[in-house]
C-alpha cells in the first residue's frame, strides 16, 4: 500500500470556458487528518468529486491509496465518503440505508455502527424523507465512520449538526486517527480544523494556494503583538515585518508582525520592554487575510 | 409578514414587485415543453385523422363495413360509440377522440402532481412558500398554468376541425370537451396532491380516476343497461356530448361543475394542511424491512417492484378487458364474412379470428411497455440528478455495474409486464369460452419485446451520452414509431420512411409466426445502443 493514502498530480477540470480546478497536486500521506479550505465555489467539491472519480478529470491524474482514482472499485474499497448535502432514498428508513450501505460498501464493523447510531443520537426506524438536514448527514456520517475505511472523505460534513453532535463528531475524527486512518476534511467550520487537523490546504478560485501545517501557517501570518514599556517608545518604524504600528493607551503599543520575529525584537531591546505579549493568528483570521481583501498573493 | 413598518422605501420597491405573477412564471417554466408538445400532438394528429376521411369513405364498401363494425358491442366497448361517422368531424372524434383525452388525461395528471406535490416534496416549495405568496395562491397559479395545456390543445382541436371545414357546433364540442376533460384531470391531481404526503401515492390515486372513469365508460358503451355509468364518467360525459351528431352542453356542463367542484375542494384542502405534509399522515416509524438490500442489483429490483405492480394492474385489466370482448368480436364477423372482409379494407384487418384480434392489440402493447423502460430509465437519471445515487456511486461499485444493474430489472420488469398482458388476455378469452392458447397468447406479446430492447436501448444511451433526454428519446422507437408508421400511412410517405419505425417490421403474432430476422436485427440495433450507452456513461460525469 502506498504510503499516501491520497495523492493528485496536476488535477485539472474545466467546464467549457470556466476552470473549476487548475493544476492541484497534493499528497496526503496515510495517518493524516488533513483540512481543505477555502470559500464558495473554490472547488473543493469539484477536487472530492474528481478524487472519487465521480468526475473525470480534463487533465492531471489522482491516486487512492496508489489506485488509480478512476478504478473506483478498487480505490472504493479503501475510502468512505460524505457528502457535502446529503440526499437519501425517501422510502428507506435510517436503519435500510445503513444497511443497503454497509452490504454494497467496503465492509463495516456493525457494532461500531450501533454505537455510532446512540452517540449521534440517530432514530433509524424513520424513513428517510422525515429526515432533517442534520438528521441525513448523521445517517451518513455514521456509515462512512462504521466502514473503518482506510480513508474518510468528508464534504463540509457538520454544516447541519448542532454543537453537541459536532462534539461527537470531532470525537469520531479522534478516533479514526487513532485508528490510523486518514481524513480528508473539507469544512467551512474553521474552528473543527483547527481542533482536528494536522495540516490544512487552502484552495481559492481553484488554485491551490497554500498547504501546511496549522503551526506553520501561524508562523506565516501576522501574529498581533503588545508591548508595554517605560521611557521612549521602541522605534519600530521600517522594520522588516512590522505592520500598523499603534499606541492602545499610555506606553502601550500594539502591532502586527509577519514572518521571522528577529528584527522586531532587535528594535524592542533597544528599548525598556517591561511586558510582551503575542497573541498568534486564529485560523479564522488567517482565512479573511486570504480572501477577505483579496490583496494577499 | 410586512417590512413596511421598517422601511418605507421597500415599500415602495414592494407596491411594483409582483411576487404573484413570478409564481406564474415559475409554473409555466415547469410545464411549458411538455405542454408544447401535448398541444402539438393534440392538433397534429386530429388533422391527420381529419385529413384521411375523404379517402376512407371514398370507397362505399368500407365505409358501409366500418359503420357495421362499429355497431358491435365489443367494438363500442374498445373505440367509443361511433356517433356520425358520416362526417369527417364524427369520424376524427370516434378514431381519436377517446385515445386524445386519455394522452391528455394522464399528462395533465403527471404534469400536476410533478409540478405541485413533487417539488413540495422535493423541499423547493420551502424557499417558495417562505415568501409572501400563501400555499393557496401558489396552488391556483400552478394549477391554472397546467390547466392552460388542456385549454389549448381543447382550442386546437376547435381550430383544426374547423379549418377541415367540418361542422362549427360539433367542433367546438369536441373541443370544449376535451378541454374539460383535461382540466377535470387538472383539479383530480390538485386534490390528490393534498391528500397524500408524496407525490407517487398521489399521482397513483389520480391515475386510478383515469382508469376507472375508462372503465365506467367502456361498460356503459358495452351493456345497454348500464348506460347511466355514462354520466359518473368524465370520458361517458365526453361521448354523451356526441359531436357532430347530438351537441349536447349539458354534459359539459356537468363536467365543468365536477372540474370547478374538485378544484374547490383541491384548494380547501391546501388550507387545512401543514407544508410537506397531505390530510393523509405518513407514517412516523417503521420495522426495517431488509429484504432486497443487500446488493445494487437487489435494491434495482426492490426501486422497479412497486411501479410494476401498478404498470401491471393497469396495462393487465385492458388486456383482461380485450380477452373478454375478443369472442365477441369475432363471433360477429365470422356470422358477417363479407363484412369482415369490408372491415378489412377499412383498415381493420383480420378481425375474423381471435389470433388476429390479439395480434393488432398486442402491437401496441409495445407502447406502454416502452413507456415504462422509458420511465423506469428517467427515475433512475432522476436518482443520479438529486444526488441520491452519490453514496453507493461512492462505494467500491463500478459504473457499469450501477447502470447494469438498472438495466437488468428494467428488462426483466418489462418482460413480467408483457407476460402478465398475453397471460390477462387469454384469461379473458378463456372464461369467454374462446378458442386460444395461453402459448399463442404469450408468443404474441413477446413478439413485441425486441421493439421494447430497442426503447430499453435508446434510454440506456441517452442516459450515457444526453441524460437530459432519457423521457423523450427513451419512448421514441415506441410511441414515436407507431406515430411514424400512423402518419406515414394516412398521408401515404414513400416506404423508406415507414420503414423507419419498427412497428412497419413486427409480424402480426399470433396470427401469424415471429419474424426472426426482424427481431434479431431490433435486439441486434438495442445491443449496439446499450452498449454505447454503457461507454458514455462510464466515461461521462455524474450529474448532481
Amino acid at each position: 500500500m502506498s504510503q499516501y493514502a491520497l495523492r493528485a498530480a496536476g488535477l485539472t477540470k474545466r467546464y467549457g470556458r470556466l476552470t473549476a480546478l487548475d493544476d492541484l497536486t497534493l499528497d496526503v500521506p496515510a495517518g493524516e487528518v488533513f483540512g481543505f479550505l477555502g470559500p464558495n465555489g473554490a472547488g473543493k467539491s469539484t477536487t472530492i468529486r474528481l478524487l472519487l472519480g465521480l468526475a473525470r478529470p480534463t487533465a492531471g491524474q489522482a491516486w487512492i491509496f496508489g489506485t488509480e482514482a478512476a478504478d473506483v472499485v478498487r480505490a472504493h474499497r479503501m475510502l468512505a465518503y460524505v457528502p457535502a448535502d446529503v440526499a437519501l432514498w425517501p422510502q428507506l428508513t435510517g436503519a435500510e440505508i445503513l444497511h443497503l450501505q454497509a452490504q454494497t460498501g467496503p465492509g463495516t464493523d456493525l457494532a461500531y455502527r450501533d454505537e455510532l447510531v446512540e452517540r449521534f443520537a440517530l432514530d433509524p426506524s424513520k424513513p428517510a424523507r422525515t429526515y432533517s438536514t442534520g438528521n441525513r448527514q448523521k445517517v451518513a456520517l455514521i456509515a462512512a465512520f462504521a466502514t473503518r475505511a482506510p480513508l474518510l472523505v468528508l464534504d463540509e460534513p457538520t454544516s447541519g449538526l448542532d454543537p453537541l453532535m459536532e462534539r461527537e463528531f470531532r470525537a469520531a475524527v479522534g478516533q479514526a486517527r487513532d485508528h490510523g486512518q486518514t481524513v480528508f476534511l473539507s469544512s467551512h467550520q474553521l474552528a473543527e480544523v483547527e481542533a482536528v487537523c494536522d495540516r490544512v490546504g487552502i484552495l481559492r478560485t481553484g488554485r491551490l494556494v497554500e498547504v501546511a501545517t496549522i503551526d506553520r501557517l501561524r508562523g506565516l501570518h501576522r501574529s498581533e503583538v503588545t508591548v508595554v514599556y517605560r521611557g521612549a517608545a521602541p522605534g519600530l518604524s521600517a522594520v522588516p515585518g512590522v505592520e500598523t504600528v499603534e499606541a492602545t493607551g499610555e506606553s502601550r503599543l500594539r502591532f502586527t508582525l509577519t514572518g521571522s520575529p528577529a528584527p522586531a525584537l532587535r528594535a524592542l531591546a533597544a528599548a525598556d520592554v517591561t511586558a510582551l505579549t503575542v497573541r498568534e493568528p486564529s485560523l479564522e483570521e488567517i482565512f479573511l487575510d486570504f480572501y477577505g481583501t483579496g490583496a494577499v498573493r | 409578514m410586512s417590512i413596511a413598518a421598517v422601511s418605507p422605501t421597500v415599500t415602495a420597491r414592494q407596491a411594483t414587485s409582483t411576487p404573484g405573477r413570478a409564481v406564474t412564471r415559475l409554473a409555466v417554466r415547469q410545464v411549458r415543453r411538455g405542454g408544447l408538445i401535448v398541444v402539438a400532438l393534440t392538433g397534429g394528429i386530429t388533422a391527420l385523422v381529419a385529413g384521411t376521411y375523404a379517402e376512407v369513405m371514398a370507397d362505399p364498401a368500407a365505409a358501409g363495413g366500418l359503420q357495421a363494425l362499429a355497431g358491435n358491442p365489443a367494438i363500442r366497448m374498445l373505440f367509443g360509440p361511433p356517433v356520425g361517422l358520416d362526417t369527417a368531424g364524427g369520424f376524427t372524434v370516434w378514431r381519436v377522440g377517446t385515445f386524445l383525452a386519455v394522452m391528455l388525461a394522464a399528462w395533465s395528471v403527471l404534469a400536476t402532481t410533478r409540478i405541485t406535490r413533487g417539488e413540495e416534496d422535493s423541499g423547493r416549495w420551502d424557499l417558495l412558500l417562505a415568501g409572501r405568496v400563501p400555499l393557496r395562491t401558489v396552488l391556483i397559479r400552478h394549477l391554472a398554468a397546467v390547466a392552460a395545456v388542456p385549454v389549448a390543445a381543447g382550442s386546437a382541436v376547435t381550430a383544426v376541425l374547423l379549418a377541415f371545414g367540418t361542422a362549427t357546433s360539433g367542433s367546438l364540442v369536441h373541443g370544449a370537451g376535451t378541454a374539460l376533460l383535461g382540466v377535470f384531470f387538472v383539479a383530480v391531481a390538485a386534490l390528490t396532491a393534498q391528500i397524500f404526503p408524496t407525490r407517487t401515492p398521489a399521482t397513483g390515486a389520480a391515475v386510478t380516476v383515469i382508469g376507472v372513469g375508462l372503465l365506467a365508460r367502456m361498460v356503459g358503451d358495452g351493456v345497454t343497461e348500464l348506460g347511466w355509468l355514462h354520466w359518473l364518467s368524465p370520458f361517458g360525459l365526453l361521448g354523451l356530448s356526441g359531436p357532430y351528431v347530438q351537441d349536447r352542453v349539458v354534459p359539459l356542463v356537468l363536467l365543468l361543475v365536477a372540474a370547478a367542484v374538485t378544484a374547490v375542494g383541491a384548494l380547501a384542502a391546501a388550507g387545512r394542511r401543514e407544508v410537506r405534509a397531505g390530510l393523509v399522515a405518513s407514517r412516523p416509524a417503521r420495522r426495517p424491512r431488509l429484504a432486497l438490500l443487500g446488493s445494487v442489483e437487489g435494491f434495482a429490483v426492490r426501486r422497479v417492484l412497486r411501479p410494476l405492480a401498478g404498470w401491471t394492474i393497469g396495462i393487465g385489466g385492458y388486456y383482461l378487458l380485450i380477452g373478454l370482448t375478443a369472442v365477441s368480436v369475432t363471433g360477429f364477423l365470422a356470422d358477417n364474412p363479407a363484412l369482415a372482409n369490408e372491415a378489412a379494407k377499412a383498415g381493420f384487418a383480420d378481425m375474423g379470428s381471435i389470433a388476429g384480434v390479439t395480434a393488432t392489440l398486442f402491437a401496441i402493447l409495445a407502447m406502454p411497455a416502452g413507456g415504462f423502460v422509458a420511465v423506469r430509465m428517467g427515475a433512475f437519471v432522476a436518482a443520479e440528478t438529486d444526488r441520491r445515487l452519490m453514496m453507493s456511486a461512492a462505494g467500491p461499485i463500478s459504473r457499469v455495474r450501477l447502470i447494469g444493474a438498472e438495466i437488468a430489472a428494467t428488462a426483466g420488469a418489462v418482460a413480467v409486464l408483457v407476460t402478465a398482458a398475453g397471460s390477462a388476455t387469454w384469461a379473458g378469452v378463456a372464461v369467454t369460452g374462446g378458442d386460444f392458447s395461453l402459448v399463442e397468447a404469450l408468443t404474441g406479446v413477446w413478439n413485441v419485446l425486441p421493439i421494447v430492447g430497442l426503447s430499453l436501448g435508446a434510454a440506456v444511451f441517452v442516459t450515457g451520452w444526453a441524460p437530459r433526454w432519457v423521457g423523450v428519446v427513451g419512448g421514441l422507437p415506441t410511441t414515436g414509431g407507431f406515430l411514424l408508421l400512423v402518419i406515414a400511412e394516412s398521408i401515404a410517405a414513400p416506404g423508406w420512411v415507414r420503414d423507419l419505425s419498427p412497428f412497419a417490421h413486427l409480424a402480426p403474432v399470433p396470427l401469424v409466426d415471429a419474424d426472426g430476422t426482424a427481431s434479431t436485427v431490433m435486439l441486434g440495433i438495442a445491443a449496439v445502443l446499450v452498449v454505447a450507452g454503457l461507454a458514455g456513461y462510464q466515461r461521462r460525469d455524474l450529474r448532481s
